[in-house]
Order: structure tokens, then sequence, then C-alpha cells
């Protein structure tokens, strides 16, 4: 039997094709916070809601990971991806590192694999004709 | 505030020492430290250790075995930045008269974790999601190339610059230079870095001794005067961040030249945190060195070499000298107190009179460091 594990799984939201992340707005100071929370890590207000993002984002910044953790099999691709007032990281891509600016979209798959079996979490890809 | 100076310093050398434990580390600069100062146990009013890896109680293990015990004694973790914690926590003591004579060291051995990147221990998103160090500084490093047109040779060339120092200085873990080509030549680690950005994984241990200006009279080392001790931690926010722009340090840098009552441009020699080739040129932006954007221009003509407009990590740096995390705040004090007393031997800068150290510590979510800290001395 295999164990499918998500990471930051209770955050992604899933609608058909659609994957977007939850993410808190502190209705105090403006403030947005992944992975969410009960308190704004800004002024401390538990005037706070979730809310879902969209589903597309812009690369900030990329990299290839050439050595790293054996689970994530090098060479994988990380990126910080701006999504709708949020920064997260997230796998994806194949090859090359993502240039800044790239628009992207959110998906889910597999990031890595352990002895206990696949791990998954929220991927990007690159909307179609970015590179 | 009275006045606190540095009238000793010892190092451990920094490599490879599989077999030395960071306790044993930490006891070699003490021990040194101590037979250089010829300060007896009872006259230390406090202790402090930093170490990131090194296990509880560091500090008490290392300083009972020279007969500091039973005085106020702390094990200091605020990551790469842990020994030049320490060192603050002792400025402190001695700047509001609380003590006297204070001894403050770091030690870690990261040998026993094997090679590779060292392992992040904190359990964030990002972890579980395979970050490592190198490639949160790679991303850094892409986007600093992309904003400002930098070149990835003028990441090379901090590399080359900093083993060219640390060639001279038996104290590093690497104590040979390399070529421009032999960095570009260099195994891919994260895309822009290559291995010969990165620096290494190392064992090692640093101490200082903080004292009032009294107590500096007695000693047979001379002395040198801390004119500013600044620790900040990170701001955490998960949003748009310029990663460019490494604020903690800025604001660090902010609040020690306020205290030292000095600017960028009287500093002679910096010892900062290069523990990868791009955090030379983002750190010395936000310390003042080079204007916004700059800095793979300086570097690139030779501003920041030994005999350049401010020597940048004279003694090798991070890349050269070894990072054994809780041992580096230290041991660049060490550093700046030999250059500033005329001791530095073959690094020596000469006429240098105003140095500054700069670490930052770790790479926690939501923050680009979870800790800073600048110092500033000055030779009267
Ligand atoms: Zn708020």
């Amino acid at each position: 039997m295999t164990t499918v594990e998500t990471v930051g799984g209770e955050w992604i939201r899933r609608d058909g094709d659609n994957v977007t992340l939850t993410i808190t707005r502190c209705h105090a100071c403006d403030a947005r916070w992944f992975p969410p929370r009960d308190v704004c890590s800004h002024c401390a207000s538990t005037d706070v809601h979730d809310e879902p993002t969209g589903d597309r984002g812009v690369v900030y910044a990329s990299t290839v990971v050439r050595a790293g953790p054996a689970a994530y099999r090098p060479p994988y691709v990380l990126s910080y991806v701006d999504i709708d007032g949020v920064r997260v990281l997230a796998h994806g891509g194949t090859g090359e590192a993502f240039a800044p600016g790239t628009p992207v979209r959110l998906g889910i798959g597999e990031i890595g694999r352990t002895d206990a079996g696949p791990l998954m979490s929220y991927v990007i890809t690159a909307e179609d004709g970015a590179r | 505030m009275r006045p606190v100076y540095v009238a000793g310093a010892a190092v451990h050398p920094f490599g490879k020492h599989p077999g030395i434990k960071a306790a044993d580390l930490g006891y070699a600069a003490v021990r040194d430290l101590l037979a250089r100062t010829g300060i007896t146990p009872e006259q230390v009013d406090a202790g402090f250790g930093g170490s990131t890896y090194g296990g509880s109680l560091l500090a008490q293990r290392v300083l009972q075995r020279v007969g500091v015990s039973g005085q106020p004694v702390y094990t200091v973790e605020n990551a790469c930045a842990s020994g030049a914690a320490a060192v603050h926590l002792g400025w402190q003591l001695v700047a509001t008269g609380q003590a006297d004579c204070v001894v403050a060291f770091g030690a870690d051995n990261l040998t026993g974790f094997g090679g590779g990147t060292l392992p992040l221990t904190t359990g964030d998103i990002e972890i579980e999601q395979g970050m490592v160090m190198p490639a949160a500084y790679a991303m850094r490093a892409q986007r600093y190339l992309h904003d400002f047109g930098a070149a990835p040779e003028a990441l090379s060339a901090v590399s080359v610059k900093n083993r060219r120092n640390g060639a001279a200085n038996p104290r590093a873990h690497f104590q040979g230079e390399v070529s421009p080509a032999d960095v570009a030549g260099s195994r891919p680690i994260a895309d822009p870095l290559r291995l010969l950005h990165c620096c290494p994984n190392s064992d090692g241990g640093a101490a200082v001794l903080l004292c009032s200006a009294e107590i500096a009279a007695q000693l047979p080392t001379p002395a040198v005067r801390i004119r500013a001790s600044a620790v900040r931690s990170g701001r955490f926010h998960t949003g748009y961040r310029d990663m460019t722009w490494p604020e903690i340090t800025a604001r660090t840098a902010k609040a020690a030249y306020a205290m030292a009552g000095l600017a960028p441009s009287d500093v002679d020699i910096v010892e900062l945190h290069d523990a990868f080739a791009i955090a030379e040129l983002l750190h010395a932006e936000a310390l003042g060195l080079a204007d916004r954007g700059q800095a793979h221009k300086a570097i690139v003509a030779g501003e920041f070499d030994r005999d350049g407009r401010v020597a940048v990590s004279p003694s090798g740096g991070l890349l050269s000298r070894g990072h054994p995390v809780g041992a580096t705040g230290a041991t660049q004090i060490c550093e700046a107190y030999w250059q500033l007393t005329g001791q530095a031997g073959d690094l020596q800068v000469p006429g240098a009179e105003v140095a500054l150290t700069h670490v930052t510590g770790g790479g926690i979510f939501g923050v680009d460091n979870g800790a800073c800290a600048v110092h500033i001395l000055t030779t009267d």
C-alpha cells in the first residue's frame, strides 16, 4: 500500500483543474499570510479571515537545485511565486529556472518520493506561451 | 554606558576536524585566550558561548574546564549569528557595568553531518518542500543579476578575492587561491551558484575577552574598543519582499553606525557574512559600502580587495575561512582585533583603524534571515 503525503495539503483548494491556495487576510492592517493563521503576525489582530487566492501567479525568482535532499530527486526547480499578496515557494518546470516575471499557473503534482510513497504539493507550470 | 574593550582573541583553526567535538573546539579557543591574556578564572565575571549544533549547555561544558564555574554562563543559539550574539550579550554586561570581564566564544562542528547541504531543522513548509540554503541564495542571486544587469562573473570575482585573501590565513579552512575558471568550472549546486560560490561546512572555535578600561589597562595584550554592538531579528512577512535588499542588515547596520557615530566611509575593513558569493554583494550594499545595485561593479573593479577602497573580508571570509556556524561571528571579531592591533600578519591591512563585522543567522520561513549582528571596533 502506498501513502500519499501532500505538503501543505490542508491549504490547497481543488475544483476540477482549478487549483488555488487558502490565505489569511487581516481586516485591521490588510496584511496577507500563507500558510493561514488565526492571529495577524503583523498587528496581532484576531480580526482575520481565510480566503482563496486566484489560480495564477508570477515568478519572482527561481533556481535549479542540483544538490539537495534525495527525497526531492535533484535536479529540481524551485521558485518563489507571487500570488494575490503572498509569495509561496513551489516546485515546477523542467531543466532550467524560470525567468523572473514568468506568468505561471497553479496545479498539483509530485515534488518528491520517500520510502512511504509520493510526496505531493502545489506546483507551477508556465502559462501557455510563456517560458 | 561605559566603553567596552576587546583585549584578547583566540581561534582554533577552522577546517575538517571530525574527531574534535564542538565543546573541544571551544575549549581550545578559550584555553588559548586565557593563556594569551593571563586572565584567571576568578577574574571572569560571566561567560557566553554561541553554538547551533553543539548541544545543550555548551558554554558551561567549555568554561568549566578552565575553572570558570559558578559564574553566570549562558549558551546562545541564533543560528549563524550565535557567536556574535554571545559577544553582544557579553558587551551588554560590561557596557552597563554589571561585569568587568567576560569571555565570549563560539564553536560548532559540522563534519558530523557528513557532506552536502546543511540540514534545516525548523520544519516549516518550505523545508518540507525541499528548500535548502543554497537555493534561497541562488534565487536572491538570480533576481539580483536580473534587476541590476550584473554578470555571473561578478559572483565568481567574490570567490576569487576571498579565496586569495584566505590563502594567507593560517586559520582558514581553505588556504589556496582559485581562478575565475576554477569557479566557473566547479560543480553546479543551485543555478547560478556553483560549488566555489558556496562556503564549506567547517569545524572551529573562536573566543574573545571583553572588558572594562580598567581591566584592559592591566593586561599584557593590546585592546581595541567596541564602538557599537547591535543585534536585530528579521521582520516576518509572507508578502512580496525585495530579496535583493537584506533589510535586516541595513537596519542593524544603521543602528550600529548611529551608536558608533561613524559612517560607512569611515570603515577600513569589513568582515561580512559571505556564506554564498551573492551575499557579499547584497550585504555590501546594505552596509553602505556600495550604492544600491553597484556592488557587482565594485567587486570587479577591485574596490573590496585588501588594498582597495575598503577591504572586505581580508581574512578570507566564510568562502575561504569556512563556516562553523556558531563560531563565525566570534572569529570575525578576532580577525578585526588582530587587524586593528597590527597582529594580522600576512593579512594585515596597513593602517586599519575602523573595523566592522557583520553576520546574519538562518534562513527561516518568512524572513530573509532570522538574526543579524553588527559590531564596529576602533583602535581607540
Ligand atoms: Zn494585521
